[in-house]
């Protein structure tokens, strides 16, 4: 199967996909892109979230075609030209990365619900990153970091 | 950077960018694939083993079996309890042991030529309980071993608790059970190794690269300094990356094949081939005097190591050690035995057994406390030890005792959840209270660690060390205390960090050790850097005696007045002359061996203390259970890095939350975390971290550690908070909705 999607703002072709090859393997093992990380395989952790035209979805139950035609984010074009997108500013600063195996996931899943709603208080972040595990923060400078990648996303502090 | 500051964590901009490696995510294109068949049964005997279909899958090179092993087949972390097989040899012990090894051009082969062995196993009798293990004409896991499938016994007396218990005014006797628990570090087992120049290069995740050094060269039968380890980026450890995993079938396939190899775990193999949390039984008498202070406690332990020893030695000795708590126990009878099954191995995971050891202890103080008619937390605070008293190992403390001071830090938060709390239509509230003490280190047994620091010709300062860093955040404590020292910025150290060729042996980042073994390592370290200099300077200023002072990039005459130099002109001189500027350094706790009959002994140089009160609410109608608040009073000595303490506080909470509620693996059913389920954000409750800094006199800048103290208080608190949500003791975890409705129906049926 020919693939031609956009990765990270770029046009991918690739040919000859099996049918059944999640996105997730396509990203580690064809391209290399390890940022991706891969916990569970099942759609139980969220550490292989990628977002999708925009939207937070696991890259292990994708499937690869179904990234056809479309736009795919992953962890390594987050900030575009910059260091740091926002979110992930807010991240290190926080605390919020500790042994960072969730972190690129849990950033992506952040991003996704910011971009729907700018100003989430304590339980919607809870409920919005549920389907994302970490298991060294306990959560707590995880919520912190995604309020604080909202202020800085509107502009509320530097 | 102040020390005690919040410092940014070394490489949290690589991790948040995704440009970090783990082990995981290792391999490059052309790696040959490694894949481990398992044992569908045991204990089995193999009665044959035909790979050939394997070999005839397309990419496919090569099958290993236990044959193929040039050295010795039996590896584990404690030298004297060896007994691991990384490829059965005849005999299967477990459920899922691996009996061959499948190395091929691609996952896909790798994994169509681990379905293509064909293994036929006979069935053998098996024992999966504890308890039945010891029992008389039990089946043999271990056939050779005098002792039977008895692994270890250890024994604590002090006093005469039997006595004691007679005379006590209150006696409260109790049974407590906790199953195992898997660790669901994020990252599962990963790691790749090549051949080169006769040596063989292992990258994976680990917990102790040193450890990893010499059971791989034991592993190809072949000298430490053939095998080099290199610790990748390791997505959090909590114990479960102790034991070596995929090493061995990345150093025995890359020996042979003399080609880069890589392996990486599936989550079902993670659940499957390493080690749980040691599921315990313990049955209790406490007694104390009608003030409440305790006068006795005897504890029975039975726990149960799986078919492999691990760190089951230490788990029982350090179970025993701490059975009693962090309380005043001037009698104590504790005995603690942990048997060989045929389950999967039980090992190290976050607390050694204590965290077990003190759901019993807590549960006991909440049961005096009633039997007494006094408030929980006085009767804690009562018996809380104190600096000059005595553990139950005999040990007299001298600083560093922070219980009381944790307590009190707690009371009006307890106090304020004690009297606001609401029980309307289903919903129970209840507040409950966990202390604990911790040994930092191993147990009654020396566990140096070393490191190095080296002041580089063009002024770079690199500090050396084995350390693995988890996530704990040792690479950013290590650097800020090596800074603190020569009063340079943490930023102008680099780290060179868990290389076996670059580094020297630091111990396991294990046993909350690092911080205070490690970080004293690294002083010592730095002073002898800062000494090396100091002499240059002299030799340069040639004046032998010159009282000098290093302040950061200055060497300073003491009194002011004097000449300054600057430590780029001494590097050079000391260049010119061909002299390494680099200096060792080295730190052994201080400790007594415990003696064998009594377990009396100082097994620790320092204690970390521990309070947490958990809030929880249960709905009668569903057992479910909600844990609202944590507060958990730590004392940590001196926070070296208060943002990491505070993250490892809520960590530890969590994943105790996790234990209490609703963790339990249980072989063959809970294989992935689809039906093994961890915490997730929406179960977070709020955690007030609140650090106590009672400095111990020997730690570096007055720290202790944190890693596991974080959760040992936590299920203990939330099982008291359900007890008095519910009105009756619950003293088995995890805390599910089967066991909370349980409670609540026999309860009812109770009702007159
Ligand atoms: S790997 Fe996709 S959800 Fe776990
Ligand atoms: S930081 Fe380790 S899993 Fe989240």
């Amino acid at each position: 199967m020919e693939l031609i999607f956009k990765l990270n703002g770029e046009e991918v072709r690739l040919s000859q996909v099996p049918g059944e090859e999640s996105l997730l393997t396509l990203l580690r093992e064809r391209l290399g892109l390890t940022g991706t990380k891969e916990g569970c395989g099942v759609g139980e952790c969220g550490a292989c979230s990628v977002l999708l035209d925009g939207k937070v979805v696991n890259s292990c139950l994708t499937a690869a075609w179904q990234a056809a035609g479309r736009e795919v984010t992953t962890i390594e074009g987050l900030a575009g030209d910059e260091d740091l997108h926002p979110v992930q500013r807010a991240f290190v600063e926080a605390g919020a990365v500790q042994c960072g195996f969730c972190t690129p996931g849990m950033i992506l899943a952040a991003k996704s619900l910011l971009d729907q709603n700018p100003d989430p208080d304590e339980e919607v972040i809870k409920n919005a990153l549920a389907g994302n595990l970490c298991r060294c923060t306990g959560y707590h400078d995880i919520i912190r970091a995604v309020r604080r990648a909202g202020k800085l996303l509107r502009g509320e502090t530097s | 950077m102040m020390l005690g500051a919040s410092a940014i964590r070394v490489g949290a901009q690589d991790r948040a960018t995704g440009k970090t490696r783990f082990g995981f995510d290792q391999g490059r294109e052309g790696d040959l694939f490694l894949v481990c068949v398992r044992a569908a049964k045991g204990p089995a005997r193999i009665k044959s083993m035909d790979y050939a279909p394997a070999l005839a899958v397309p990419g496919v090179v090569r099958v290993f079996t236990a044959g193929d092993i040039p050295g010795q087949n039996r590896l584990g972390i404690i030298p004297v309890s060896k007994d691991q097989e990384f490829l059965a040899q005849g005999l299967v012990r477990h459920y899922g042991q691996a009996v061959a090894l499948v190395a091929a051009e691609s996952r896909e082969a790798a994994l169509a030529g681990a379905r293509a062995v064909r293994v036929e196993l006979e069935d053998l009798p098996g024992v999966f309980d504890p308890a039945e293990a010891l029992a008389a004409g039990a089946p043999l896991v271990h056939a050779d071993r005098a002792e039977g499938n008895l692994l270890k016994e250890n024994r604590i007396i002090k006093g005469d608790a039997e006595a004691a218990l007679a005379r006590s005014a209150v006696l409260v006797e109790a049974e407590y059970a906790i199953g195992r628990v898997e660790h669901a570090a994020l990252e599962m087992e990963g790691g790749r190794a090549y051949y080169q120049d006769g040596r063989v290069i292992v990258k994976a995740c680990t917990q102790n690269p040193h450890y990893d050094q010499g059971d791989l060269a034991l592993f190809l039968g072949v000298e430490p300094d053939r095998v080099r380890v290199v610790q990748a980026e390791t997505g959090g450890g909590f114990g479960g990356k102790l034991d070596v995993s995929v090493q061995p079938y990345l150093a025995l396939a890359a020996w042979h094949l003399k080609r880069p190899v890589r392996m990486a775990y599936t989550r079902e193999e993670t659940f499957l081939a390493t080690a749980k949390r040691h599921p315990f039984r313990m049955r209790y008498v406490s007694g104390a005097d009608e003030e409440g202070r305790l006068t006795a406690v005897k504890a029975e332990l039975l726990s149960d190591t799986g078919a492999f020893a691990s760190y089951g030695l230490a788990v029982c000795m350090r179970a025993a050690v701490h059975a009693t708590g962090p309380y005043l126990v001037p009698n104590v009878a504790v005995n603690c035995r942990m048997a060989y099954t045929n389950n999967t191995w039980n090992g190290a995971m976050r607390g050694f057994g204590v965290p077990q050891v003190a759901l019993a202890h807590e549960g006991q103080m909440d049961a005096l406390a009633a039997a007494l008619g006094m408030d929980p937390l006085e009767l804690r605070l009562k018996n809380a030890l104190r600096a000059d008293q005595a553990t139950a190992t005999g040990q007299v403390l001298k600083s560093g005792v922070g219980l009381t001071q944790c307590l009190e830090r707690l009371r009006p938060i307890y106090e304020a959840w004690r009297h606001g709390l609401s029980h309307g239509g289903w919903h129970r509230q209840g507040v409950g209270l966990g202390c604990m003490y911790y040994g930092i280190g191993n147990t009654g047994v020396s566990n140096p660690s070393t490191a190095q620091m080296e002041w580089l010709p063009d002024g770079r300062v690199v500090l050396y060390t084995g350390v693995a860093e988890l996530g704990q955040g040792s690479d950013t404590v290590l650097r800020q205390l090596a800074a603190q020292r020569l009063g340079l910025e943490p930023e102008e150290i680099d780290l060179c960090r868990g290389d076996t060729d670059r580094t020297t042996n630091a111990g396991a980042s294990s046993a909350s050790r690092q911080t205070y073994i490690s970080g004293n390592a690294v002083l010592n370290a730095a002073d002898n850097l800062e000494e090396l200099l100091l002499t240059g300077a002299r030799e340069l200023l040639g004046a032998r005696h010159l009282d000098l002072d290093l302040r950061g990039r200055l060497i300073l005459e003491k009194g002011g007045q004097g000449r300054t130099l600057e430590v780029k002109e001494v590097a050079r001189f000391l260049a010119s002359e061909g002299r390494e500027i680099k200096a060792g350094g080295r730190f052994d706790p201080n400790f007594t061996a415990l003696d064998p009959a009594t377990g009396q002994g100082r097994p620790y140089a320092a204690y970390a203390f521990a309070a947490q009160c958990a809030l929880v609410e249960v709905d009668t109608a569903s057992g479910l259970v909600k844990v609202k608040e944590v507060a958990a009073a730590h004392d940590v000595g001196r926070a070296i890095n208060r943002r990491a303490v505070m993250g490892q506080i809520c960590g530890g909470v969590m994943m105790g939350v996790g234990m209490a509620l609703m963790e339990e693996y249980q072989q063959g059913s809970t294989d992935n975390l689809q039906n093994y389920h961890i915490p997730t954000a929406a179960d977070a409750p709020r955690v007030t971290p609140l650090i106590v800094e009672e400095p111990e006199e020997t730690g570096p800048y007055g720290a202790k550690g944190v890693g596991e103290p974080a959760l040992i208080p936590t299920a203990p608190a939330v099982a008291g908070a359900v007890s008095q949500a519910l009105g009756r003791p619950m003293r088995r975890l995890p805390l599910n909705l089967e066991r909370v409705m349980e409670a609540i129906t026999t309860a009812e049926d109770q009702q007159p």
